[in-house]
């Protein structure tokens, strides 16, 4: 859609219907009052890239967002959403935004200096500048951190601030963050998907690069660490964790090993994660982690997910965590009360930036000014958690107590004021957002980033995402119901500089480095079950076909239906099939083929499919996109099939397996990561063509088994190119078992895994193989000098055990749950 | 009147498949308390073990690292020690703080030492605070009363009202439970105290101890002995500082009692608890002997 020549531009069009509409406090009205022009550039550049029609952009950015795999989980949800993102990020003025950056960066300090009080001297409470129950309060106070220094002289690593934008143009702190807050990954997403959709717009605006933070952060957190080439690891509750697709992204992108407690070991006050090759020594962990699940030998001595004796690696000296334990404490609400007065005192400056003006009603004179002015004050948890009259912990408007509400607050002020907090109510001014193609102005927050760079300095994001919401004032806006987020984008005068993420001085490698234990373990298993829905697709594929050409009078014959049967149960993919023996009609190989897809057999497609997703999400920091994507496509679903509806979809999820196998084998780095899933690949499939063979080359077999044999072994062009006769007993056995030409036969397989572990590293410095490697040159053995003619089902069965003793001791010798229970059971507390 | 005793804490665990790689905090040393002075302390951990005491955990708990690197079926803990006790029974006071002024005074406190009363004020790990709990015990705390006297007053009510019962509950039943069943043993019924003392603003202890074993002449055997024994203390204002408070046995904590530790809830001052690498599967057997020794 073109413009006709001396109309107003779509951009100046959608300015004006906005402006109107907007109060005096929304942020573009006053940018555009100021004379800045950077809206009138975003707005005219949309419009050329949506063609007039915003909504073609918010379309745009949704499939980015989708593509880039942003998502995110509600509490006590099992599934991840989509992250919404509105198509119009929010434009922050360089003049505006110094304001805020320096702000936000003598908070920081000072919240670390608190802590640092709180954890050394405590000399603010000795001087009566902090009553004691500001620390002993909190949750996150914990004792056993007093007179414990943090390694690398700092317990602040990161610190996030909710800022909010008051009418009047002044910016607020609305909450403070230092134990593990989420969102430094969206915001990164958010950018991405929106520059990808903008294109060269944002340079063109002048817009500050992420990038830089993020080189900061990570160079801050090697520089803490005592070695000049530190390992650092990003320690994760694990994939249930409502963040963790962008705690894996984050590991990614920071180049950090994503880790479990389990995967951390301590020996001797040093911190270790459990690779392939044994004990690594890991200097530094960014935790997303409570401080109470940690360590259990310091904390709660229930948590099963902790590192035990990871305080011993930290008061030693060799392990940074950040942010340190304990830190949590200055996030109570009550401390806000506080912090203009120990601004004046530990840095003789007034705050830059206000908090939320707060009266703490531990103080008989705060208490008494907020029940008397309770209506127009929002009551708020003063250390967090449910409370009587806030039965959900969340703050309420006084207004807006119901009468017993009110009476039980009351109680609660009598008993306990010391749990409670009065806050003004800060109203939110507006920016544009996007609602049926047109600029609706919203009330928005802040979520601001700070991090510590190689010199110990305090860094800002210059960004970060808001959040939109339905409500006015500060209660707004949780992720979740309704609510939806922006990028943020900071606009300099000056082009800004273009900026490479590799800094100069890089020492060149080649591997990626050591692959930690449960890595090698989820990919080996995403080789296996990956593989092994391949196999069961082949296997229904040949059940249904045989029955289609069964009407065309050209079927297979009953006893080799049989055993397809036979596999299809026995593989585990049909177990719930209810049928029973004899010969099978059209229908029954359907139900058969159905249950194999749809059922819940272990090895059903659904299952598998499940399993692969699963393993997959645990080991998001190490799958490309592309890969990602594939595992999480939903399954097609069929509705009322007949047996050509459903090998449709069995052919189209073959096809999605072949995309995985295919990623696999020409896009993974050839690392020992690649391996293991190779591995796994083929052990699976060698485990198969023993299955095979044992069921359709047997030494009764006939011309219609040993066909299906080369067609579930898709050996038949292999077949064909070798031998002009007929279909024989031994040439097919040669060809799918002891060919080493044959990509498909068991040979082949042995020889890749062969190769494969003996490029893995060993533990033993005695020159002696390990058992894993002495089983695959027994097997390559047993290949070897086999016979086709003496093939049958009992040679076959000793190489199958043998395959499966093999990927027993692969995971005993690599995998976390190898040989002995390395997960700490709790002691009997006596 | 100072008494002497002797006291061995014993703890046998017994293992159905070798267990290797166990950490361990002990924390059977008695702290450091008013009224009480130690005279001789042996711990004995076969097989044996690395030990190693570590830096003061907070509160007022004395604690040792335990590392048995080797495979074992076996593993018995003994705590050994001679105790003097000299404490009086707490008299009640006309002029002690009342409820009202050691709420207040708590929380003007800047006192964040390991026995500062602001540390006791909270819910803790164990012990939340329940508005049902809150309710039954505001009877006893009206703010106007005075610390001691209402202290006792509570803990004379737990004991009327509650049925001391080793089955009824176990070590990880939460107050509520044990409150609502009105039964449970010497833990449940502190962490009811606790709980209900905490939630009218009071700062509460939780005690792990002994109790002495042989009663003495024309008086009633206690509840408790033979067993480690748990109570409760209440900060009763500048004045008076922490008073124990023994709602198993409905008195005061005085001669009778040895102080081993002092924390939030149980979990501060649990005698043994730790990790090991095997199977779960374990069975623990205590004894302990508390003998009044001949002064």
């Amino acid at each position: 859609m073109s413009q006709l020549p001396g109309l107003p531009t779509w951009g100046e069009g959608w300015l004006a219907s906005y402006l109107p509409r907007a109060t005096s406090g929304d942020i573009l009205r006053g940018d555009v009052g100021r004379g800045a022009r950077w809206w009138n550039h975003l707005l005219e550049g949309m419009a050329g890239l949506g063609e007039g029609n915003l909504n073609h952009l918010q379309d745009r950015i949704t499939r980015q967002v989708a593509e880039i795999g942003t998502s995110f989980r509600l509490p006590g949800e099992a599934h991840e959403r989509p992250w919404r993102i509105s198509a119009i990020p929010l434009l922050i003025g360089e003049d505006e935004w110094r304001g805020i950056e320096r702000a936000i960066g003598q908070r920081a300090e000072l919240l670390e200096r608190v802590l640092a009080d709180i954890f050394g001297e405590q000399a603010l409470f000795r001087d009566g500048a902090l009553p004691a129950v500001m620390a002993t309060g909190s949750e996150h106070f914990w004792r056993t951190m007093i007179g414990v220094p943090p390694p690398g002289g700092h317990r602040l690593h990161t610190y996030v601030a909710d800022i909010g934008r008051g009418p009047d143009g002044e910016w607020r702190v609305l909450a403070d963050y230092s134990r593990a807050p989420a969102g430094a990954g969206y915001a990164l997403e958010n950018r991405l998907a929106a520059s990808r959709v903008m294109g060269t717009l944002y340079t063109r605006l002048n817009i500050r690069r992420l990038a830089p933070f993020f080189s900061a952060f990570r160079e801050g957190m090697a520089a803490a660490c005592k070695r000049s080439d530190p390992r650092i690891g990003l320690l994760t509750p694990g994939r249930f964790n409502q963040s963790y697709a962008e705690q894996a992204h984050l590991a990614r992108y920071l180049g950090f090993l994503l880790v479990e407690g389990e995967d951390l070991a301590v020996r001797e006050d040093q911190l270790f994660v459990r690779t392939i090759e044994g004990l690594k020594r890991i200097d530094a962990l960014w935790r997303r982690l409570d401080t109470r699940f940690i360590d259990p030998l310091t904390f709660d001595a229930q948590s099963a997910i902790g590192v035990p004796g990871l305080m011993d690696a930290v008061s030693a000296g060799n392990a940074v965590v950040a942010n340190a334990p304990g830190a949590g404490v200055i996030e109570a609400t009550a401390l806000s009360a506080f912090l203009p007065g120990l601004a004046r005192r530990l840095t003789g400056e007034q705050l830059h930036m206000p908090n939320i003006a707060t009266w703490w009603c531990g103080q008989e004179r705060e208490r008494e000014q907020v029940e008397a002015m309770l209506d127009e004050l929002l009551i708020a948890p003063a250390f967090g958690g449910p409370l009587p009259g806030l039965p959900d912990g969340r703050p309420v408007l006084g207004a807006d107590l119901s009468p017993a509400a009110r009476a039980e607050l009351a109680e609660g002020l009598r008993r306990r004021p010391q749990d409670y907090v009065g806050q003004e109510v800060v109203h939110l001014s507006t920016a544009p957002t996007l609602v049926d193609n047109m600029l609706v102005p919203c009330p928005f927050t802040m979520r601001v980033f700070a991090c510590r760079d190689a010199d110990g300095q305090w860094t800002i994001m210059p960004g970060g995402f808001a959040r939109f919401g339905a409500q006015g004032d500060v209660r707004a806006a949780v992720m979740g119901e309704g609510a939806f987020s922006a990028d943020v984008c900071v606009v300099a005068h000056r082009p800004v500089d273009a900026v490479t993420l590799v800094p100069p001085k890089v020492a060149i490698r080649r591997n990626p480095g050591t692959l930690p234990s449960r890595a090698a373990d989820n990919l080996f298993w995403l080789g296996r079950y990956l593989e092994r829905g391949e196999a069961t697709l082949r296997l229904v594929r040949a059940a249904l076909g045989g029955t289609i050409e069964a009407d065309a009078g050209a079927g297979l014959l009953p006893r080799t239906m049989t055993r397809l049967r036979g596999l299809l149960i026995s593989s585990g993919a049909a177990t719930d099939w209810a049928g029973g023996g004899g010969d099978l009609g059209e229908q029954d190989m359907l139900a058969l083929a159905l249950s194999a897809v749809d059922g819940n057999g272990l090895a059903s497609v659904r299952r598998l499919l499940a399993n692969v997703h699963a393993i997959g999400e645990g080991t998001r920091d190490r799958l490309s996109a592309d890969v990602w994507r594939l595992i999480d496509e939903p399954m097609p679903e069929g509705r009322a099939e007949d047996a050509a509806g459903l090998l449709n979809r069995a052919t189209a999820l073959q096809v999605r397996f072949s995309a995985l196998a295919g990623l696999a084998a020409e896009n993974m780095g050839r690392t020992a990561a690649w391996r293991f899933h190779d591995v796994g690949r083929r052990i699976e499939r060698a485990v198969l063509a023993c299955r095979l063979l044992r069921n359709f080359a047997d030494d009764d077999a006939s011309a219609d088994d040993l066909t299906t044999l080369l067609d579930l072994t898709d050996s038949q062009i292999s077949y064909r190119a070798r031998y002009m006769t007929e279909l024989s007993l031994a040439p097919v056995r040669d060809l799918v078992a002891l060919d080493a030409y044959n990509p498909r036969s068991l040979a082949y397989q042995v020889a890749s895994i062969g190769k494969h572990l003996a490029a893995l590293p060993v533990l033993r410095d005695d020159g002696m193989a390990e058992e894993q490697q002495l089983i695959a040159i027994e097997l390559g053995g047993l290949v070897a000098l086999a016979k086709a003619e003496a093939l049958g089902g009992h040679a076959v069965m000793a190489i199958e055990n043998r395959l499966l003793a093999l990927s027993d001791a692969i995971g005993r010798r690599y995998f976390l749950q190898g040989g002995e229970a390395l997960r700490a059971a709790s002691m009997i507390l006596a | 009147m100072r008494m002497l005793y002797d006291v061995s804490h014993r703890t046998s665990f017994h293992y159905a498949q070798p267990v290797r790689f166990q950490r361990c905090n002990l924390r059977l040393e008695p702290v450091r308390w008013s009224g009480q002075e130690l005279e001789g302390y042996e711990l004995t951990v076969t097989p044996r073990a690395a030990l190693t005491v570590m830096r003061p955990g907070g509160y007022p708990v004395n604690m040792v690292r335990m590392l048995l690197e080797q495979a074992t079926t076996e593993l018995v803990i003994e705590s050994r020690f001679r105790m003097a006790v000299d404490r009086d029974v707490p008299e009640i006071r006309t002029d002690d703080a009342s409820l009202g002024d050691v709420a207040a005074a708590v929380r003007a406190s800047g006192d964040l030492s390991s026995t500062g009363p602001a540390n006791y004020l909270f819910a803790s790990p164990l012990i939340a605070l329940e508005a049902e709990i809150a309710a039954w015990a505001a009877a006893e705390l009206d703010p106007r009363r005075g610390a001691v006297e209402a202290g006792l007053a509570l803990a004379t009510r737990i004991h009327d009202e509650f049925l001391y019962d080793g089955a009824a509950t176990v070590a990880d039943t939460r107050p509520i439970e044990a409150f609502r069943g009105r039964h449970g043993v010497c833990q449940d019924f502190a962490q009811v105290m606790i709980a209900a003392l905490r939630a009218h603003g009071l700062p509460a202890a939780y005690v792990s101890g002994y109790l002495r074993t042989i009663p003495p002449e024309g008086q009633p055997r206690l509840v408790g002995a033979d067993a480690t024994h748990a109570w409760v203390m209440l900060w009763c204002g500048p004045a008076r500082g922490w008073i124990g408070f023994d709602p198993t046995n409905a008195c005061l904590m005085a001669g009778d009692h040895i102080v081993t530790a002092v924390g939030r809830d149980y979990a501060d001052v649990s005698p043994i608890d730790g990790i090991f690498m095997g199977q779960d599967q374990q069975s623990v057997d205590v004894a302990v002997d508390v003998e009044p020794v001949e002064a």
